[in-house]
């Protein structure tokens, strides 16, 4: 049995629906990241888990037992926010010994387990400095240690990384990862990052509307998103506007050139379109493959990654590419030949959002 | 040469306005040293401090100034708490409601405190002590301009419903947090409020003058009308008062800064 359960969660704030029949269950030690855009519900669903929320229906269970409607001082998470929290008349040590201070733990007992928190993110040597003493990166970190102090069952973190710069967020959002496999604790992440989700998580479940999208591991939800949705909140995707040529030759037409896409009875007849990752389309021609032939229409160097933007009967499609010193782009307004393999790509019918 | 021309005009406008407000200080003062004709000596003071109404009232306003203080405190902190956490959209409302004493003359109050409290079924003025405690919730609700922007400006300057969750989620009850989060990170707030607070309450007069209590304000009104010197001498000594109020303040603000260097 899963340890944590949110069963049938709906969740509305007068007339708006922020969450609407959540459902997910998460094993003991399993990293879980909400991820999707700004006001999808991931935060409320949090909130309900941490008990600062209380669903309008559905239940929360941990470890079996109902905590639907127990305040959040009674359910033993570890909270992290987006605004690191920290009090600012405590030092370093003091914050990360308070829950145990709470729970009227021995005074040897704290000092214990701070210096061992402390030790844990590394800071030992600023236990006795204020909140406003420390860097970002720094708070955050202490305010992780002082949720972990208190042991708790399950590790709650909304944002934590989104108030920091670049390099340190990349630097912290590893250490969480150790962290979080060193003690093993359930967490559950929440973010509108997809790197983030993908780099940290067992599991992603993807929102959109207050509704769960796709719940599974990133790579699955990376090759085989759930939705039009999914595909396009989760890395870049062409969506190209196809007919059905032969539907029972698996064959589509993208302006007056055929696409081989595999089955598509389920779709027959409607209006389509071909979903195709950037990476996936190459340069030249293709023995088997899907080939295409347009012309240049852009080209932007990314760094690592070169952009092309190739006309094709009029619909843009979107390359993407290794900056190899072998690589050999014509000038915009050449003619392009390009190809990508038949298992690359898909159709929907899914309206564009 | 721009910029010393600017300093020469600031230095200027400073020093009329230290004119303005030391000029009538120093002359109360001078005055208030001449009771003995042809040399100064502080008789005056001795004679006010020797009068043991002064002292009386002084005792009695300093008591219901720290009582008012305490009130003030147990009722708006919770108040202003709460309306953070759970109702923020009430602050505008509270702004306005907090004016209010401000607006209404305190003559009128008084006249609404004596005609509800002083017959049945609430009558209150029979017994001093009824009376006190009519002076104080008036005295409250002088001062809750004060004392409810100081707490106010204090609450904002933290997120104090974010420190709530905190602590909640680390296992504080709603008394852990008022106590051993928020408190403690209002306390400059809360003492600059409890000062200004008393400070009033050691100069109001109205509320003691109808209520017949021997008040602090009333002493130094009645001085005021009958005698020459010592009411200069008692402004000076109100002055005084005051520079020690703000100085207090200046020190426990210092205090907390040492503490934690920067900002918040
Ligand atoms: N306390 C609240 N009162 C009213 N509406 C709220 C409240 N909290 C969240 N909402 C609404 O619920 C929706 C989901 O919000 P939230 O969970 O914060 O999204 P996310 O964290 O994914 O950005 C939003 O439309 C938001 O406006
Ligand atoms: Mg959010």
């Amino acid at each position: 049995m899963a340890q944590l359960e949110l069963t049938n969660i709906t969740k509305s704030f007068g007339g708006t629906i922020a969450v609407q029949n959540f459902n997910l269950a998460i094993e003991t030690g399993e990293f879980i990241s909400f991820l999707g855009p700004s006001g999808c519900g991931k935060t409320t669903t949090l909130r309900m888990v941490a008990g600062f929320e209380i669903p309008t229906s559905g239940t929360v269970t941990l470890d079996g037992v109902d905590l639907t409607n127990l305040p959040p001082n009674k359910r033993n998470m570890g909270m992290v926010f987006q605004s690191y929290a920290l009090f600012p008349n405590m030092t370093a040590a003091q914050n990360v010994g308070y829950g145990l201070k709470v729970a009227g733990k021995p005074k040897d007992e704290i000092d214990q387990r701070v210096d061992e928190m402390l030790e844990l993110i590394q800071m030992r040597d600023f236990s006795r400095r204020y909140p406003n003493q420390l860097s970002g990166g720094q708070q955050q970190r202490l305010a992780l240690a002082r949720s972990l102090a208190i042991r708790p069952k399950v590790l709650l973190l909304d944002e934590p990384l989104s108030a920091l710069d670049a390099k340190i967020r990349l630097e912290l959002r590893q250490e969480i990862r150790r962290i979080q496999r060193q003690l093993g604790i359930t967490t559950i992440y929440v973010t509108h990052d997809q790197e983030e989700a993908f780099s940290l998580s067992d599991r992603v479940v993807v929102m959109s509307r207050g509704l769960i999208q796709q719940v599974d591991t990133p790579i699955q939800i990376y090759n085989h998103p759930a939705s039009d949705f999914v595909a396009e909140f989760v890395g870049h995707i062409n969506l190209l506007p196809v007919e059905v040529a032969q539907a029972k030759e698996g064959l589509v037409r993208l302006g007056s050139q055929l696409i081989r896409a595999g089955q598509f009875e389920h779709l027959n007849g409607r209006p389509v379109r071909l979903a195709v990752r950037p990476e996936e389309l190459k340069s030249g021609f293709a023995e088997g493959a899907n080939n295409l032939t347009g012309k240049i229409e852009s080209v932007t160097y990314l760094g690592a990654i070169v952009r092309v933007h190739v006309d094709v009967d009029g619909h843009l499609v979107s390359l993407e590419m290794f900056n190899e010193r072998s690589l050999n782009i014509p000038a915009v307004g050449q003619p392009y030949q390009i190809n990508f393999p038949v298992e690359a790509c898909w159709l929907t019918n899914g309206e564009k959002e | 040469m721009k910029t010393q021309k600017k300093n020469t005009w600031a230095i200027f406008w400073a020093v009329l306005a230290m004119l303005y407000f030391f000029v009538p200080m120093l002359g109360t003062f001078i005055f208030s040293l001449r009771m003995k004709r042809g040399v100064l000596s502080f008789q005056a003071y001795q004679s006010v401090l020797a009068d043991s109404r002064f002292l009386e009232s002084f005792r009695y306003s300093a008591t219901m100034g720290i009582i008012t203080v305490l009130v003030s405190v147990l009722l708006l902190l919770p108040t202003v708490y709460w309306i953070y956490v759970k109702v923020p959209w009430m602050r505008p409302a509270m702004d306005i409601i907090t004016i209010l004493p401000f607006v209404v003359p305190v003559i009128v109050l008084v006249f609404g405190l004596i005609r509800t409290f002083g017959r049945p079924p609430f009558q209150l003025t029979l017994t001093t002590f009824g009376t006190d405690i009519l002076m104080t919730a008036g005295y409250v609700i002088i001062t809750m301009p004060y004392m409810y922007r100081a707490i106010d400006v204090g609450m904002r300057s933290m997120d104090v419903r974010t420190l709530t969750e905190a602590a909640q989620s680390l296992g504080s009850n709603w008394f852990q947090v008022l106590t051993q989060v928020i408190l403690p990170n209002l306390r400059i707030a809360v003492l600059s409020g409890a000062l200004i607070c008393f400070a009033t309450v050691m100069g109001e007069l109205i509320l003691a003058d109808f209520l017949v209590r021997p008040a602090l304000g009333s002493y130094m009104a009645g001085i005021g009308r009958s005698k020459a010197y010592e009411p200069a001498a008692l402004a000076i000594i109100s002055y005084g008062l005051t520079w020690v109020c703000l100085g207090l303040i200046q020190y426990f603000s210092r205090g907390s800064q040492e503490q934690q260097l920067t900002g918040r």
